[in-house]
């Protein structure tokens, strides 16, 4: 049984008051840095499989609750609420309410928290993705030109184009998850983990994000190029000047020889 | 020598016995790969196209149900599905159908959790030691060309039930054999193991998926119609069917009073195996194919579709799910047709009925047969009952194949030749693969592919010889 660890502020005291004794939240820190709090509530089922008119009502105080959280991502992702045979599943970023048989309810949690490091590990790339997007608008000049004026910016190019590879090998280690393949015969778990998924597209969001970092990936590939072309450039200049001065010496030396020997004679 | 006419100077006659999926599918295919123009004619007895996909409406309300074939098979995440790119190509909006819930005496087992809590450990146990089996069975890359010549039906032979009693626990038995039915058109002990299995499998998204059009799956039937440059003739019944000169077909066609007699040079019988009975076969060497085909695929699988217009919408089944299967009638479909297509303030409940329950039922008034299906109904949706407006019964028997068990499919090309003389006569039919409208896309296909190849190499051989008529030749 999941155990109980209700720290959270006074407010939410209030708001879940109406739920019974043994709800816990739980606070679960998340692998890319986020926390979730988590509401499990204990509440049986009619034999049907179907809620009874107080598992109901325990479901919209708990779902309720659930849509209050604040956004850490601006609301960009909204309460999705999933009623899976006889249980309710309501989550958003930073909160999630499991409503089950006591049975049910490790399996479900499990599976909440499983699709809330994933979630939010996408979540995460994705801003990534989008600052990385921000900064390529910034940049777009350096991919056509780069002169004296942009060996300032050359480390800063390189540090981009690093991130954006970065992003790229975290999106390609989250791939295996986010395209797991369903599994058969379902369990309650598997249920819930590819309605959440389904319903999040969390699919193509992967995609999209990938599609934003293989973008960076490249201007940012083609703005080291430019960079690194300059430098190329940069250093033979150099060096065809020095051969340049090298043969002039070479030939007023030549001249000066000539005219002597003809003095002599 | 060609199959074709020896007259260049006009187009092939092709005539196209049945409006159905098969007809129109065969139709579409023709005209895209043939080289050159084609005289396609399509023949139909009744006064619509579209056979078996039928999408009608309610009177009380403008409210539509699948009357007929109630889902497309979504084989996209294994390989190439050229159905599901029809769909797309002619602009037809698709929703993905789900479905998990098994209600076995008033029980929803919906997953391994389920199985665990009402029949215990062992019975997870055997059915997760059946699913493996089902699936070394068959792979999803066989399930997938399953039909084709070169795919080899690893699983085919055998009765399903010598499978089915590996699973020792009867409740658990009882769970998989209500799963099966419930799509199935025949007893589930009675098929064979490959389309047993299939039916099964077609439970996990790693072999298929389900889904449906948007509106009605008779608008797919609509769409090519539309796109079609054939003539179509309803009303009009073919009654015989016999060789004529010069390697042609004649038909003996009826339309109202109207009898008449055409010549073609290839003939399609796109027809249930049922309606070959119908028709009459001149000749002992075209009518002793025919009934050879006839006596091989004769194994009539049944199917009751009762549709209900309630005067409310139909409340959300446990999981979202668009259907759930019941135990009623050893085992039954029921759709929440409302979820593939929203009627507003009505709602739609739908039960597919196969096998031997379909037969029992056939006979039965419609109001009897309402009465029985809503005493089905489970106790999230018993309310239902109260609410129903108007109600319908399809009755589809003899539609599909039971595919039995110890029968042996004939090679692609003998299934789709049956007499080997008349070479321009040809057959389409889902029986010929595996009674799904995916399986008669393919046996579509498969004809007109060879349509088409026989017309290109009459072409050619006539560019070759360009003086000398087929007929002149052979003298």
């Amino acid at each position: 049984m999941i155990g109980r660890d209700i720290d959270e502020a006074g407010d939410d005291v209030v708001a879940l008051a109406g739920l019974p004794a043994d709800t816990s939240l739980r606070h679960i820190p998340l692998a890319c840095g986020e926390h979730l709090l988590l509401l499990v509530v204990r509440c049986e089922n009619e034999s049907d499989g179907q809620l009874t008119t107080e598992a109901g009502l325990l479901t919209k105080t708990a779902s309720d609750w659930v849509a209050a959280a604040p956004q850490p991502c601006g609301g960009l992702l909204p309460v999705v609420t999933v009623p899976l045979y006889g249980c309710h599943v309501a989550v958003t970023p930073g909160r999630a309410a499991v409503l089950g048989p006591p049975a049910r309810l490790d399996g479900l949690a499990a599976a909440v928290i499983e699709f809330a490091n994933r979630e939010a590990e996408l979540r995460q790339l994705e801003r990534r993705c989008t600052d990385l997007l921000e900064s390529l608008n910034d940049d777009a000049h350096h991919a056509f030109q780069f002169d004296t004026q942009s060996l300032g910016h050359r480390d800063m190019l390189a540090a981009r184009f690093r991130e954006a590879v970065a992003v790229r090998v975290q999106l390609a280690l989250a791939a295996p998850t986010v395209h797991a393949a369903a599994v058969h015969p379902p369990t309650l778990a598997s249920q819930l983990g590819e309605r959440l998924r389904d319903r999040t597209r969390l699919v193509e969001r992967h995609e999209f994000a990938i599609e934003r970092a293989e973008l960076a990936e490249r201007f940012y590939e083609a703005s080291g190029q430019r960079a690194a072309d300059f430098g190329i450039a940069r250093r033979q200049m150099g060096l065809e000047w020095a051969i340049v001065v090298l043969l002039v010496i070479q030939t007023v030396l030549l001249i000066i020889d000539i005219l002597a020997g003809r003095a002599a004679t | 020598m060609s199959l074709w006419s020896s007259d260049s100077n006009r187009p092939p006659r092709v005539a196209i016995v049945g409006g159905g999926p098969g007809g129109l599918f065969t139709a579409w295919h023709l005209e895209r790969l043939a080289a050159t123009p084609l005289s396609l004619t399509i023949f139909e007895a009744t006064s619509r196209l579209g056979g078996k996909v039928c999408t009608a409406s309610f009177t009380a309300a403008d409210v539509r149900y699948e009357a007929g074939a109630a889902e497309l098979y979504d084989y996209s995440p294994v390989g190439h599905d050229p159905l599901k790119d029809l769909v797309r190509q002619v602009g037809l909006p698709m929703v993905s159908l789900g479905g998990s819930v098994v209600f076995v005496a008033g029980r929803p087992i919906a997953n391994l959790d389920d199985i665990v809590e009402a029949y215990g450990e062992e019975a997870r146990r055997e059915l997760t030691s059946f699913d493996i089996r089902a699936r070394s069975g068959i792979t999803p890359a066989e399930f997938y060309g399953s039909g084709s010549d070169h795919v080899a039906d690893a699983a085919a032979g055998g009765r399903f039930a010598a499978m089915l009693d590996g699973i020792s626990c009867r409740k658990a038995r009882r769970y998989v054999d209500v799963m099966i039915h419930s799509d199935l058109a025949t007893e589930v002990g009675e098929t064979n193991c490959g389309y047993g299995l299939q039916n099964y499998l077609m439970n996990d998204p790693a072999y298929m998926r389900l889904y449906c059009i948007a509106g009605g799956n008779e608008q797919l039937m609509h769409a090519i119609t539309a796109r079609l440059a054939a003539q179509v003739r309803l009303g009009t019944v073919v009654t015989e069917v016999a060789g004529g000169p010069e390697e042609t077909l004649r038909l003996c066609l009826r339309a109202g009073d109207n009898l008449q007699v055409e010549e073609f040079d290839v003939v399609i019988l796109a027809l249930p195996i049922d309606a070959f009975k119908r028709v009459r076969f001149a000749g002992t060497t075209l009518a002793d194919a025919m009934r050879r085909h006839v006596e091989h695929h004769d194994h009539p699988a049944h199917y009751l579709r009762v549709s209900v217009l309630l005067d409310r919408p139909v409340p959300s089944l446990p999981g979202d799910d668009a259907y759930l299967m019941l135990d009623a009638f050893g085992g039954t479909c029921l759709y929440v047709e409302s979820a593939r297509d929203p009627c507003g303030s009505h709602g739609v409940l739908g039960w597919l009925l196969g096998g031997a329950a379909a037969v029992e039922m056939a006979v039965l008034s419609d109001e009897a047969l309402v009465a029985a299906v809503l005493g089905s109904l489970p106790a999230p949706l018993a309310a239902c009952r109260d609410h129903v407006v108007e109600s319908r019964v399809h009755r589809w028997t003899g539609a599909v194949s039971a595919l039995p068990g110890g029968w042996v499919r004939r090679p692609a090309d003998l299934r789709h030749r049956p007499s080997p003389v008349h070479r321009g006569l040809f057959v389409v039919g889902d029986y010929l693969y595996d009674s799904t409208l995916n399986g008669v896309f393919d046996s579509a296909e498969h004809v007109a592919d060879w349509v088409t190849a026989e017309s290109l190499g009459a072409r050619l051989s006539a560019r070759a010889t360009p003086f000398i008529k087929p007929t002149e030749a052979s003298h």
